[in-house]
């Protein structure tokens, strides 16, 4: 195509793409007019009018909307992050187990991986929820002696107590994760020559120290770009707490549409929130990045 | 013979040398031996199927009235017979073999004739979308929007490599955006937002708004997949095309594009399984389909606390879709390969 040609393109599909936007908005505005609501974000300022299960933060439902706001903010960053560490343990683990020696361990690793990704991650939610956790006895129990408390009314892990509901959120979200975190470290291990495993096997090194110093330093840049974009996959299934009844961000967001009436306002907020939290993971991975390449050239 | 016994007599002394690795191979073969047996028990004697067995109609049509549950049984019926057909491939008898040139037709066809024979056309009785449910749902939005995604997926993805700047930055844009925000934020649009941005006299219905944010989503996805063919086809073949005189829609269509798309089918198949699996996102939003049912069945205070066993059931039959749809992008993926050696 000769540059005038592109040019007069471009021309036709901004302006087509800007009357598309121009008719939208235009029905937005009318809609708004007729049901009387227009655009305004007083609201957030207003009470909130809703009890909130969990609250890192002290929390009332005299506070205002965009305080419960926050606590949901609070609550879907530390599910998201220790989602995250305990994903990536779960998903080493299982990614290594599958390139072990022992063959029990590779199939036991492949089962999970294998099943676990063929069910939807709602359902796995589900069943931690209302089979795993609250069919828990209402008495505590101490499977572990004095590490672990279990009851269906909360899980006391080492003098911590943690909520059914997150506990379920956790578990689900880092289970499912881990099985794609696995398919991922093990297609990094795969791209480390066989030589280097040859080579540190027969120095003697045991498998774990092998592993951990010499395969897994040469897989780690095959495995963060993909590991990044799992962890943000953890992130915004993290929304579907709401089934459980967490209080995360999404789901506060949901009560304050349905109390406020405010659903545009409300989800311009939520996308914002989301594109920040993106910012943030993507941001952390990146410098993560930086260092490991910034060590190996050091090597 | 002699080597098989070498081989076990290596494979003891290797258990002799560490001990510690045998007794946790024991340790943990025994585990499983108990959760195996367990489970198993609980499946005969345990579980109370009642839940699932005296509502097999529900799981399948949801609330479709009962008389007029033929007709998603004959679409699905379709759908399997088709699976079944694409599946078999070259062991099809010789008279439905020449058939095998219209399959893809036939599968572009089953949406529009799944909406037709479910919403009733002039000689059916119509069936308002609300009384879509189970099964029948899942399928219908698993297809319908896979089918509008691709090529949404493969025109945003054209145009993201393309080199006009604007509409590479667009699509860029939409594309980015769509895999920033979490699904059910999109579905959640779907289902409040999308009537606002609509003039007052139209309205759509819930599944078919459900069908669009599916799409929109997906697309991104689709695109991003895409791409990754695109990118991966060596500049010669674009060279080629020209030196042969294709002009550049046609050297896309007939050279760039099949190539990419065989490129992305591995990625496009689990993007397809990870649609199946979130159409289970609508339970949330309302819509019975196969999830959102089996969660108004527990509500019922006859099936109170059997969420075991509806959970185990809907895993299996979850899992049997997903298996079906691996196996059918196994053989697309073959039959590619074919078409590209011949």
């Amino acid at each position: 195509m000769n540059r005038s040609k592109r040019w007069w393109w471009q021309v036709i599909i901004v302006i087509g793409l800007l009357t598309v936007m121009g008719i939208l908005i235009n029905n937005l505005a009318v809609n708004l007019i007729r049901t009387g609501l227009g655009l305004s974000f007083d609201w957030l300022w207003r009470p909130a009018g809703f009890a909130l299960s969990e609250h890192p933060l002290p929390y009332q439902s005299s506070d205002s909307t965009a305080w419960a706001l926050l606590m949901g903010w609070l609550n879907s960053l530390r599910v998201i992050f220790a989602g995250i560490v305990l994903a990536t343990l779960l998903g080493v683990s299982t990614g290594a187990a599958r390139r072990s020696l022992n063959p029990l361990l590779r199939q036991i690793a492949a089962l999970y991986v294998g099943f676990i990704r063929q069910i939807p991650l709602l359902l796995q939610l589900l069943f931690w929820y209302f089979v795993a956790f609250l069919g828990l006895p209402s008495e505590p129990f101490a499977p572990l002696g004095a590490v672990i408390h279990l009851s269906n009314q909360g899980i006391s892990l080492l003098g911590v107590t943690l909520s059914v509901e997150f506990a379920a959120v956790l578990l689900g979200l880092s289970v499912f994760t881990g099985a794609s975190i696995a398919e991922v470290v093990r297609g990094g291990l795969d791209s480390v020559p066989r030589g280097q495993w040859e080579a540190f096997r027969s120095l003697g090194m045991t498998e774990g120290l092998g592993l951990r110093r010499i395969v897994l330093p040469q897989a780690l840049p095959a495995i963060l770009p993909a590991l990044s974009s799992q962890y943000l996959n953890l992130a915004k299934n993290s929304t579907l707490a709401i089934a459980v009844g967490y209080a995360d961000l999404y789901a506060v967001s949901d009560t304050t549409i349905t109390q406020t009436g405010r659903a545009i306002e409300g989800f311009l907020l939520l996308l914002l929130s989301f594109l920040l939290l993106n910012l943030l993971i993507n941001g952390g991975m990146q410098l993560l990045n930086r260092a490991v390449l910034r060590s190996q050239h050091h090597h | 013979m002699a080597n098989q016994f070498k081989a076990r007599q290596q494979h003891y002394r290797r258990w002799q040398q560490k001990p510690i690795e045998a007794a946790f191979s024991v340790l943990i073969l025994s585990l499983i031996l108990w959760a195996v047996w367990s489970t198993g028990s609980w499946l005969i004697a345990g579980a109370d199927w009642r839940v699932v067995t005296h509502n097999l109609p529900l799981y399948a049509f949801g609330s479709y009235p009962a008389d007029q549950r033929w007709r998603p049984l004959v679409w699905m019926a379709a759908l399997l017979l088709l699976t079944i057909t694409t599946l078999s491939g070259d062991h099809l008898p010789q008279p439905l073999k020449r058939l095998q040139p219209f399959l893809p037709w036939a599968w572009i066809l089953m949406v529009p004739a799944g909406v037709v024979l479910l919403a009733g056309s002039a000689n059916l009785q119509a069936v308002p979308s609300r009384a879509w449910g189970g099964l029948t749902l899942t399928l219908l939005l698993t297809t319908a929007s896979g089918f509008l995604a691709l090529p949404m997926g493969i025109g945003l993805a054209i145009g993201r490599t393309s080199n006009l700047g604007l509409v590479a930055m667009l699509c860029r844009i939409y594309i980015d955006l769509m895999r920033a925000v979490p699904l059910i934020a999109v579905l959640f649009f779907g289902q409040l937002l999308l009537p606002l941005f609509l003039p007052v006299e139209i309205e759509i219905n819930r599944v078919l708004r459900a069908v669009m944010a599916f799409a929109l989503f997906a697309a991104a996805y689709v695109a991003e997949d895409v791409r990754g063919g695109l990118q991966s086809i060596p500049r010669t073949q674009a060279e080629a095309a020209a030196a042969l005189g294709l002009n550049a829609s046609l050297t896309m269509r007939l050279v760039i594009l099949p190539q990419a798309m065989r490129i992305a089918v591995p990625a496009l198949t689990n993007q397809a399984i990870g649609l199946l699996q979130n159409t289970s996102l609508m339970a949330i939003l309302g819509l019975i389909e196969l999830l959102g049912i089996s969660r108004s069945l527990l509500a019922n205070p006859e099936y109170i606390g059997r969420h075991l066993e509806v959970y185990v059931w809907l895993a299996g039959v979850y899992w049997l879709l997903c298996s079906g749809m691996a196996l059918l992008a196994k053989r697309i993926e073959r039959q590619g390969r074919l078409s590209t050696s011949s």
